[in-house]
């Protein structure tokens, strides 16, 4: 393990999953449970495959079933892994007050420290691709941190490493954004990368077989919400520059304009002689 | 106590005065200690971050019933603006910045006091609504609690820089006036400079409280 970390060095990574490799075997989902820990919560059959039906605090991810109709009639599967997608641009992390959502420096993906997590759902609101789950059990907040445990070790997150088909890969950027290049170009058609052009490059990008639009659930314009950047980049640094020049301003006009003294004659206390205002 | 002292508020307006300003100021160290990573170590002697979270959440609510007894019980004197007398009294900057030869006379409370007095009750309702929002953001659509974020900061950014001129005029920035919080009993002086309006009020209708010395006959009640 030790030689395997000197081999993945300092780069930024990503995890590319190419849906047209997908069969939806689910190998991925039972990876991620068995080295997260997490147990399998009861849930209804729906008259769909897809199980999991959403996210949850003990479901980190999941592959997301779809009947679609294409332009020709014909009946097709599409398949799209849900999960963290891992922001450059993480309103998460910006937002979160204690520093439990960090990025991850090695490999700039979103870790979060559980410890850390005040419970405060600020996460939640501010995530584009509302991925983080609250447990009101524990009172903290749950999501997919790219298997941080392993990768650190030069290991491959467990979803990819459960993968039979090499429709989850995980690399570099740059040799990951190639191979989704040439997977597009393969494809043809609509195919297309999903993940590079929002929130300054996700560390989860999808191929895509089909244009991004016909897929259930996904988000077409993903971006940090402006209450965010209004919140954390203005009204923020504003608070500390208001009050600093409010102090600052108080000192100056007590020392060029001086306090409003009362004038002491004004007292006019009986059998007693007036003393000075303070 | 010194004979001759006036008696300017009654221990109801301190009690809720300081119930007000305590739970505000707790309320904006705790959230400081939140807002900025650099001051989480604020909450080090709160019990950490997150008992520091629930300390602000309940302070939260003694804040907003401190808040509503002082609205209840200010906003007669100080909610109300009296036209011509306080806009004469804002265009000398009530004497404060440049020289007035004669400041307007002003009652109980200056405009620049009522000025004050309405953006805490704005705001600070604002801080309520919007923190109650904040604390079951579960409870509502995503799209209006994410609104609540940046009203919550903007609130701070107005409450905590009138706080510091507050805190400069209540004290060495017009000496005289901390005592009508602390004891309530005032100097006489402080009283002509500052509130000559409401003095003479008071004395006109004889019920101004003074230290040493019976009441007016018709004072009956007490200046409240």
């Amino acid at each position: 393990m030790l030689q395997r970390r000197e081999e993945s060095k300092m780069a930024e990574k990503i995890k590319l999953y190419d849906d047209a490799k997908c069969t939806a075997c689910r190998g991925c989902q039972l990876a991620c449970k068995q080295w997260n820990g997490l147990k399998a919560g009861q849930t209804r059959n729906t008259g769909n495959y897809q199980n999991p039906p959403s996210l949850q605090p003990n479901t980190y991810m999941f592959i997301h079933f779809q009947d679609y109709v294409d332009e020709g009639g014909n009946v097709k599967w599409l398949f799209r892994k849900e999960a963290c997608m891992h922001c450059t641009d993480a309103a998460c992390v910006t937002v979160c007050p204690s520093g439990a959502l960090y990025y991850n420096k090695e490999f700039k993906t979103v870790g979060l420290n559980r410890e850390k997590c005040i419970g405060c759902k600020e996460c939640m609101m501010a995530c584009p691709f509302a991925v983080p789950c609250y447990d009101a059990a524990t009172e903290k907040i749950y999501k997919c941190d790219m298997c941080e445990s392993r990768i650190s070790n030069g290991l491959d997150p467990a979803c990819v490493k459960a993968c039979p088909t090499g429709a989850l890969k995980w690399g570099d950027k740059d040799a990951m954004l190639k191979t989704a290049a040439d997977r597009v170009k393969e494809l043809g058609g609509n195919a297309a990368i999903y993940g590079d052009k929002f929130v300054g490059g996700t560390h989860m990008m999808y191929v895509l077989k089909e244009k991004a639009d016909v897929y259930e659930g996904i988000k077409k314009d993903p971006r940090v919400p402006f209450s965010v950047t209004l919140w954390k980049s203005w009204l923020k640094p504003l608070s500390l520059l208001a009050a600093g020049g409010v102090i600052a301003g108080s000192f100056l006009h007590y020392v060029i304009h001086g306090p409003k003294r009362p004038d002491p004659e004004d007292n006019n206390i009986p059998n007693e002689k007036a003393e000075g205002g303070k | 106590m010194r004979r001759g002292l006036i008696k300017a508020t009654s221990a109801y307006e301190r009690f809720v005065h300081w119930l007000l300003a305590i739970s505000c100021l707790l309320l904006c160290l705790t959230g400081l200690g939140m807002m900025f990573h650099s001051l989480n170590f604020i909450s080090v002697i709160m019990g950490g971050m997150k008992a520091m979270k629930n300390i602000h959440n309940i302070l939260g609510l003694v804040f907003g019933v401190s808040l509503v007894l002082a609205i209840v019980m200010w906003w007669r004197e100080a909610g109300i603006f009296v036209l011509p007398e306080d806009w004469e009294w804002v265009k000398t900057a009530g004497g404060y910045l440049w020289h007035v030869d004669k400041v307007p006379e002003v009652g109980k409370y200056n405009p620049g006091q009522k000025m004050f007095f309405l953006t805490v009750a704005l705001f600070g309702a604002v801080m309520f609504f919007t923190g109650i929002i904040m604390w079951f953001p579960l409870s509502f659509p995503v799209e209006l609690v994410r609104w609540m974020y940046p009203l919550h900061a903007l609130g701070f950014v107005i409450i905590f820089a009138f706080f510091f001129v507050h805190l400069y005029l209540g004290t060495i920035g017009s000496p005289g006036s901390l005592p009508a919080m602390l004891s309530g009993w005032v100097e006489r002086a402080w009283l002509v400079k500052q509130h000559p309006k409401w003095l003479k009020e008071m004395e006109h209708e004889g019920k101004l409280e003074v230290y040493g010395e019976e009441k007016k006959p018709a004072a009956d009640k007490e200046n409240v």
